[in-house]
């Protein structure tokens, strides 16, 4: 066999049970019993002290408000989630007290308008919305609910109510573009309600020549818009619509 | 910022290093693929740059992964993908096509091919550069016509499996872009066989630069021979890779469906300096009209009728302007594909940091790193023809 086969077999060799060693000495005993990790890493993480005292505990000492709660729109929430990790106060209610959040900048971090939030999630622009107002003036956060009543068309179309109510057109009733005769509410896919048909229905608020307020956004429908209907480039219902 | 874009795409993953990474692979593979040429396939005038290739793929093979490692953080953790293998992870394995390369290919070739001047050498050197000549022959010191005829073959034999392993290593880099379904612009089944072609152009276009640079250092003759070959590979190269990449272009754009709009954008605005500008028109047409011109590729009449010195000037501005739209390509790859929305419906931006890990100081260092590594590589085992040793009697 020519030498430099053996030579390098040999440093091949060195290499090979250099490797194994390192396995042997640095692989984690339990590592791959359960995937790719060490299966052991499940106990020591287990191990560390418990942060949240989950909701059950709140609700033996806060019951009303846990009911309250309960049957909210903020039902699926936890009371940690922003009341902070709460297992101190759990264990010594009279010495720790959790923090209750009142800044405005905390509600919108859920709340703030987000184009990648789902249309129908109740959202607000933190800038135009009431300024300077904490949201729990308006907003029980025990059982949050807009503060207008909703209408008859919210109850079928709570989505569009919702992304509505947060737009540019948030203070229109629904009537004031469609058309809902009685019998919509009887049989609504049967009888549909109306949408605008000509662009001048649009044209009465954003036309340049419009009799209405002047921060309304103005056009001129002449040469703007290429025949299209305004609804089919501008969906009138979305906050972000400009 | 224009348009929407979802909260996590503000700020970009996969920063300047990430661009770095796939070019230096590509500098790696290519300059292995053209010191093949003069191994496997004999073209006789490109040997001058053979161990030259060699050297400059090691080089900067060793500073490929730095960038990732960089990017990572906690390089201290690397050696773990080692250990506990993920095949299921293409990421993981990169770890084992980055070893095989270097151990099974790379080292050995180099070590079959500079064998016998390890041995020479340690015979001349005195004091501690005797030992390490020594240490580097493995104790092999047989220079028999029959050893010196076995490290010949053996060296061959490396080079035939190693074309297809630097196919492998930066045909990977490519498999990870074009495997992600959900980014328009990465997904495609071309794009290993593109980032292959691209690194094959960019390592020619390498070696040829620092060897006609390294050549003029040392006061010598280019071997206009030897030019002319390589300005002629790198055309030919460049013509198939330039072919594929508008093959690609052209796929990509057809291909797509809702996200045409948003790539159109992406194309007329964000990356047009990179991709129009710099990608095709200096760095591809540029040098592919004046390489079809001055160099060979076309017809012999080409050269007779530019002097050598205009016509290695032609060819180092050309190499230099091909590195440029090399990096241009993986560029626009890495950071055009993170710069539109996974909604498609904006674009965000990329401004590189100039200080910190990911900075373009950093990686500045990482391009800077591997000419460092391949000076000193030079200085041990130097690759040029007249340094040769010849065989002394006592052999």
């Amino acid at each position: 066999m020519p030498q430099q086969v053996v030579r390098l077999g040999i440093a091949f060799a060195v290499l090979a049970i250099v490797f194994m060693a390192a396995r042997q000495a640095l692989v984690p005993d339990t590592f791959g019993e359960t995937g790719h990790y060490r299966a052991a890493a499940v106990d020591s993480i287990a191990a560390y002290p418990l942060q949240y005292a989950g909701h059950d505990a709140c609700a033996v000492c806060h019951r009303p408000i846990a009911e309250k709660k309960s049957d909210s729109n903020h039902s699926g929430v936890s009371c940690e989630v922003c009341h902070g990790p709460a297992a101190d106060h759990a264990a010594a209610p009279g010495s720790v007290k959790p923090p209750a959040p009142r800044e405005r900048g905390f509600c919108p971090m859920c709340h703030g308008y987000n184009a990648s939030r789902p249309s129908g999630f109740p959202q607000i622009d933190p800038v135009a919305h009431n300024p300077t107002v904490p949201c729990m003036t308006c907003h029980d956060p025990h059982a949050p609910e807009p503060p207008v009543i909703p209408g008859a068309c919210r109850a079928c179309h709570g989505q569009i109510a919702s992304q509505k109510g947060v737009s540019h057109h948030a203070t229109l009733p629904c009537l004031t573009c469609h058309e809902a005769p009685d019998e919509h509410k009887a049989t609504p896919r049967l009888i549909r309600p109306g949408k605008p048909d000509t662009r001048d229905f649009c044209g009465g608020c954003h036309a340049e020549a419009a009799v209405s307020p002047s921060h309304i956004p103005r056009i001129d429908m002449s040469t703007h818009g290429d025949g299209y209907l305004c609804w089919q480039c501008h969906y009138p219902h979305h906050p972000g619509t400009e | 910022m224009q348009g929407y874009i979802y909260p996590n795409e503000f700020e970009l993953r996969w920063s300047l290093l990430i661009v770095l990474y796939p070019y230096l692979t590509g500098l790696v593979a290519g300059a292995f693929i053209l010191a093949s040429l003069a191994r496997v396939f004999n073209v006789k005038e490109v040997e001058p740059t053979y161990r030259l290739a060699l050297l400059t793929a090691l080089a900067f093979l060793i500073v490929a992964p730095l960038p990732l490692l960089a990017h990572l953080g906690h390089p201290e953790r690397s050696y773990e993908i080692f250990l506990t293998p993920n095949r299921k992870s293409a990421m993981a394995m990169f770890g084992f096509v980055y070893a095989w390369y270097l151990m099974v290919v790379l080292l050995l070739e180099i070590w079959f091919d500079y064998r016998r001047d390890f041995v020479l050498r340690a015979r001349e050197a005195t004091g501690p550069l005797k030992w390490i000549y020594y240490a580097l022959t493995l104790g092999s010191t047989d220079l028999s016509d029959r050893a010196l005829g076995f490290d010949d073959k053996a060296g061959r034999w490396i080079t035939i499996i190693g074309i297809p392993s630097a196919f492998l290593l930066h045909g990977y880099v490519g498999f990870i872009f074009g495997s992600v379904k959900a980014n328009p612009w990465w997904s495609s089944v071309l794009m290993p066989v593109v980032f292959l072609f691209s690194a094959i152009v960019s390592g020619i276009a390498l070696v040829l630069i620092i060897y006609i640079v390294a050549t003029l250092f040392r006061g010598k003759q280019v071997d206009m021979a030897c030019a002319d070959k390589l300005a002629t590979f790198l055309f030919y190269a460049m013509v198939v890779d330039f072919s594929l990449e508008m093959l690609d272009f052209i796929h990509r754009l057809y291909e797509s469906e809702e996200s045409i709009e948003i790539l159109s954008q992406l194309i007329e605005g964000r990356l047009f300096v990179s991709l129009i500008v710099l990608q095709m028109v200096l760095g591809t047409l540029v040098p592919l009209i004046s390489l079809g011109v001055v160099s060979p590729a076309l017809s012999w009449r080409g050269t007779r009728k530019v002097p050598a010195e205009v016509r290695r000037l032609i060819y180092l501005g050309c190499a230099l302007l091909v590195q440029v739209g090399i990096f241009s390509i993986r560029w626009n790859v890495v950071i055009g594909g993170q710069l539109f929305s996974k909604s498609l419906r904006g674009l965000t931006v990329y401004k590189a940091e100039l200080l910190g890990v990911e900075g373009l100081l950093m990686a500045g260092a990482f391009v800077i790193l591997p000419f460092i590594i391949l000076w000193l590589l030079v200085k041990i085992m130097p690759p040029w023809a007249e340094n040769e040793i010849p065989t002394s009697p006592e052999a």
